[in-house]
């Protein structure tokens, strides 16, 4: 064994072809449905949060006769409303309501969701048990019913709806989580970093948790989208926060004029079309840039 | 002859009604290394994983009796089976570490493999990052990775297996343990990386002084490494004593079924193409 230094360093020593660090966003920019899906969130996160800061005129205000057409001479770009207020500020303002409150319940869901599904998965047995039991509760409750019957009872803030949504819509991804976790607690170097000394607390938040993130990436994209549509619906049977105008809420005021007044009801609809429609997009062009074996399907 | 670093007694260890291991005792000194010799399903791994207390993790696995005594350096003895899960975690790598049979997968895909070697130095060492990384660094000189300081920015899918099994064993040796126990780490390795990491293996045990407990179904791996052994057949202990002894003067037939498995040198001499082993009978044994 004398010259095993030389072997081992004859092995190894003939420079490797340079890594490709942003191979991931190169497979993401290959996806061009992703692409267009980021260019529309894009724009339309300028619209909810950089345009309003330029715009200083009352969104309430009376601006032209009630139910004035979109594009009439005289009258502003998208119409009025019932009230004879300006569709394009009020949907522009809009935006910001319906993404805040999607946002927050989409990161309440992820973390619940997580958390509930990394000990079960991890720990197994009755752990997994009872909290399975909890999740299928929550899994049969019929999810609108049961957040009318919350935003009912609280109240109507943006904190009860967020909240309303969150217990509503974790149960997948604590499913999701769980199975990850029971897959990978198998692995070797689970063993190997428990063999090393590490706490379970360590296992499941470090040495697990980082290799489920691409899955949960993905996933808080969509429940992204899943959130905004289901804001978008408490908002239209009235339960939104009367003092925020999100989309689904204006076009739940509007509704009743839908036959004289069609664009005060189909513009923000058609905003909350095309937000969710982008985070779907931006999730598949995730998907493929996170998982190499969804490639080139 | 020195007192013995570990010894099991009788251990037992049960999946339900099934014993995996049954009545195992063996000793092991300082600085030497045993091999744990057997066919698949005999009970080494097991074996290695009771000492670590991981048996019972995700499997029906119970240890049900026996001792696994660890001499502490001031002589007196402890009782792993006995220990508490927290007493057992500052041991586990502090005082015996494992290196496992794939190193495809026992790193984690998520960290770099400097990080990884620094995190274990920092779980059982109060240092800042700064002397951990220090520490890594001369870790993996120390297992003769060519330029550490380049693989240690490395993710582990872009090693070699001979490298990450390197990596695996800078991480089992970071903290200086007394006993190593290495569960067949030379199985998923092609033949010259084998003998490459027998060799780092043996001249580390010589630099460090760690006792080693090597499982292996190879006794070419045995012959080459080892200086006592441990036959094991069916969950149970079958016959140890000296390395030299036993390939010597195979006591029970099994051991001798073990050795007759290997090919000798010559043998073949004079045939044009391979043939069968002859069958051992096993019937008597």
């Amino acid at each position: 064994m004398t010259t095993l230094r030389d072997t081992t360093t004859l092995a190894d020593t003939r420079e490797r072809p340079p890594i490709e660090r942003y191979q991931g966003l190169r497979m993401f920019m290959a996806n061009k449905a992703a692409v267009l899906g980021a260019i529309l969130l894009g724009v339309i996160l300028i619209i909810s949060y950089i345009l309003p800061l330029f715009i200083t005129t009352d969104k309430l205000a009376y601006v032209a006769s009630r139910h004035t057409p979109p594009l009439t001479e005289g009258g502003p770009i998208l119409g009025t409303d019932y009230l004879g207020r300006d569709v394009a500020l009020i949907v522009m303002h809009g935006g910001s309501t319906t993404l805040e409150v999607a946002g927050f319940a989409a990161l309440l869901i992820i973390f619940v969701g997580a958390t509930i599904g990394a000990f079960a998965g991890y720990y197994g047995g009755m752990v997994d048990r009872v909290l399975m039991k909890v999740t299928e509760f929550f899994q049969v409750l019929p999810g609108l019913l049961f957040a009318l019957v919350v935003v009912a009872l609280f109240g109507a803030s943006t904190a009860t709806i967020v909240i309303a949504i969150g217990i509503v819509s974790w149960p997948p991804i604590a499913r999701q989580t769980r199975s990850e976790f029971m897959k990978q607690k198998g692995l070797e170097y689970v063993k190997a970093a428990k063999a090393i000394g590490a706490s379970n607390a360590r296992i499941i938040l470090r040495t697990i948790l980082p290799n489920t993130f691409p899955i949960l990436i993905v996933q808080s994209t969509l429940t992204m989208g899943a959130a905004i549509l289901f804001e978008a619906g408490l908002a239209f049977l009235g339960l939104g926060d009367p003092n925020n105008l999100s989309w689904g809420y204006y076009v739940g005021l509007n509704r009743q004029y839908f036959l004289t007044n069609w664009w005060a009801v189909s513009i923000p609809g058609f905003m909350v079309f095309l937000t969710v429609l982008s985070l779907s997009l931006i999730g598949d062009g995730l998907q493929d840039a996170i998982n190499p074996k969804l490639r080139g399907r | 002859m020195d007192q013995p670093l570990l010894s099991v007694r009788n251990l037992t260890v049960k999946f339900g009604e099934f014993k995996a291991i049954d009545g195992l005792s063996f000793d092991l000194y300082p600085g030497k290394t045993l091999a744990v010799v057997g066919e698949s399903g005999s009970g080494k791994s097991v074996t290695a994983l009771s000492i670590m207390r991981l048996v019972e993790l995700g499997t029906r696995a119970k240890v049900a009796e026996g001792e696994v005594l660890l001499r502490r350096d001031d002589g007196s003895t402890i009782d792993l089976l006995k220990q508490s899960e927290r007493a057992m975690r500052s041991i586990r790598g502090n005082d015996i570490s494992m290196v496992f049979q794939e190193p495809l997968t026992s790193l984690n895909p998520v960290y770099t493999t400097g990080d990884q070697v620094i995190e274990t130095i920092r779980q059982h060492r109060k240092t800042t990052r700064r002397d951990a990384a220090k520490r890594a660094l001369e870790m993996f000189e120390k297992v003769r990775i060519p330029r550490p300081d380049k693989v240690m920015q490395d993710y582990p899918h872009q090693l070699s297996g001979g490298m990450r099994q390197r990596v695996m064993i800078a991480m089992a040796l970071s903290c200086d343990p007394r006993l190593l126990i290495a569960d067949e780490p030379t199985t998923a390795l092609d033949v010259t990386i084998q003998a490459q990491m027998l060799g780092l293996m043996k001249s580390l045990q010589q630099e460090t002084g760690a006792a080693v407990m090597l499982i292996t179904h190879d006794m070419g791996v045995v012959a080459e490494v080892a200086d006592d052994m441990v036959v094991m057949r069916n969950s149970k202990f079958v016959e140890s004593g000296s390395v030299y002894d036993i390939f010597e003067k195979p006591g029970a037939a099994y051991t001798r079924a073990l050795l007759a498995s290997v090919p000798r040198l010559g043998s073949m001499k004079g045939k044009t193409e391979p043939e069968r082993f002859d069958l051992v009978d096993r019937e008597g044994m």
